[in-house]
């Protein structure tokens, strides 16, 4: 894979991927414990409108994405800490309402599009260099945001209402937590695609999840196994000639079902986790 | 007793989807009260505690805590919640739950070597001695229970809300878990909501009964003999009426 690098789209590929994995270990960690993967996959789907209305208004696509991506990542985030019981029902109605609008409006705007199954399985070998830096400076606000918030991040994702009687400002930072969320979503379909997006933000942290004891090495350890997923599939997609999106989910989907295994292995050689009282002292001496 | 109340409640409702929670509840709690909120299930308890807490809001009335609306004392509030299993699966160690006692008090996002000397020496009260590494997961439930008190004395409240601490709790631990309430109690106001106030009897000052209206109890009414006979009895202090008429009776239970 090393000669490969001498050309300048695979480079862009492996930095894409990287800055990728940088994002999806500590977005897609705080996606998994506040169990945001359902609004995370509204949001992705509802963005397929933005590439609807860049073309009819023949806007550069980013933009339309990021602002139909915001858009409904604050909407569906209004109405999940306005009624927790029925937030579902609304995210799948603009996760519908995002793709048909997106449908229609390419159907009404005349000429060739851009292909949809670029946007639908991602094209990393085709990421434009300004990405790359688009990529950067979010990698870089989400890595500042997270280490400078982590405990007011981890107090919220665990205890929201315990934070707030701290005098955290959980709405702020929830809100601005899931804008990073949208974000992510549009400059990672750009890597694996709208349909696997889900799964690379989702698969490293739930492997993660399993063998750490903190909210901060379980972003650690999702960072090095996206790092790992997506280079192995790069250098699968670019040996096999293979659609990379695809390759890059069926490596991460691998190590999923290998983590099965490993618990498994685990589960049989060590012996049962102690549960027992140890000896209590008594609580006023 | 000090002249100036803790917390003030005038006229408060609630209501939850156009249901009442709450009518027309006023009572004031005084300093260093030992509070007991009773009632039965959906009777508004945790509500009550919640609108004092300032994490809802009324729908009329007015809530004063020290003189001020509870959010803006909500930092001298130390608070242990109903169901503290609710979040068990998270990747979290019991040092940093307790940690979170410590949030925001030194106005940022970020704990000090001393805030963790704190929560050591609180685990330590509560017997915790040696689990300040062990992942919440792990835990039982009266040590989940004990973790989460830790939790909300780190933050060295005035005033401690408990609802239903002893769910998950032994009868030993429960009596372990009053006294030292019993001793936090000598400089803090407690409010704490149960169901069984049997337990409790030998600590509680005073008692509030929510179903939709409250109704209080002062001290005066809790004499020494009344709380022995509840405690010897088999039957509930909450049974206002027959056989036992333990608290004065009211209306509408």
């Amino acid at each position: 894979m090393i000669d490969a690098l001498q050309f300048e789209f695979m480079r862009n590929a492996l930095f894409a991927g990287l800055f990728a994995s940088l994002i999806c270990g500590i977005i897609g960690s705080f996606v998994v414990v506040n169990r945001l993967v359902f609004l995370t996959g509204g949001i992705a789907h509802a963005a397929y409108g933005g590439i609807g209305l860049a073309f009819y208004f023949g806007i550069p696509y980013i933009y339309g994405t990021i602002g139909v991506a915001l858009v409904a990542a604050l909407l569906m985030t209004a109405v999940t800490l306005k009624s927790k019981t029925r937030s579902d029902t609304f995210i799948g109605v603009l996760w519908a309402v995002g793709m048909a609008l997106g449908v229609i409006l390419l159907d009404l705007t005349p000429g060739y599009h851009a292909d949809l199954m670029s946007y639908l399985f991602g094209s990393i070998l085709a990421v434009p260099t300004a990405d790359i830096w688009w990529m950067i400076a979010l990698g870089a606000v989400t890595l500042v945001i997270t280490v400078y918030f982590y405990r007011d991040i981890l107090a919220i994702s665990y205890d929201a209402e315990f934070a707030r009687l701290r005098g955290v400002p959980v709405n702020l930072l929830y809100f601005t937590f899931i804008a990073l969320v949208a974000l992510s979503i549009v400059f990672i379909i750009r890597v694996v695609g709208l349909i696997l997006v889900i799964a690379l933000l989702t698969i490293p942290p739930y492997i993660a999840e399993k063998y750490v004891g903190s909210l901060r090495m379980m972003m650690i350890v999702s960072i090095v196994l996206s790092v790992i997923f997506n280079v192995s599939g790069l250098w699968m997609a670019y040996s096999y000639d293979l659609t990379s999106g695809a390759a890059i989910i069926m490596v991460a989907a691998a190590g999923f079902f290998a983590s099965f295994g490993l618990d498994f292995l685990i589960s049989r050689f060590r012996k049962p986790p102690e549960t027992e009282e140890p000896d209590r002292q008594p609580a006023c001496r | 007793m000090a002249a100036e109340p803790v917390i003030e409640l005038t006229d408060v409702s609630f209501s939850y989807n156009g249901q009442p929670v709450l009518k027309n509840v006023s009572f004031t709690v005084e300093q260093t009260d030992f509070l007991a909120v009773i009632g039965p299930n959906g009777g508004g308890k945790s509500t009550l505690i919640k609108l004092v807490l300032g994490l809802l809001k009324p729908d009329s009335g007015r809530i004063r805590v020290f003189g001020k609306t509870p959010r803006k004392v909500s930092h001298r509030f130390g608070y242990v919640p109903q169901d503290t299993s609710i979040n068990k699966s998270f990747p979290i160690s019991v040092m940093d739950v307790v940690l979170m006692g410590r949030l925001r008090h030194h106005g940022r996002s970020r704990v000090a070597a001393s805030d963790r000397k704190r929560a050591i020496k609180t685990l330590e009260m509560l017997g915790l001695n040696g689990f300040e590494n062990r992942k919440i997961d792990d835990l039982s439930g009266g040590q989940n229970e004990r973790v989460f008190i830790a939790r909300a004395l780190t933050t060295d409240p005035d005033i401690l809300i408990l609802d239903e601490p002893t769910a998950g709790v032994d009868t030993g631990g429960q009596t372990e878990l009053y006294s030292l309430l019993k001793k936090l109690n000598e400089t803090k106001t407690i409010l704490v909501v149960s169901h069984d106030l049997m337990v409790m009897s030998s600590y509680v000052k005073t008692v509030a009964c929510v179903n939709q209206h409250v109704h209080y109890h002062d001290s005066n009414e809790l004499t020494d003999a009344m709380l022995e006979m509840g405690y010897q009895c088999p039957v509930d202090l909450i049974a206002h009426g027959m056989p036992h008429r333990i608290l004065k009776t009211h209306k509408d239970f």
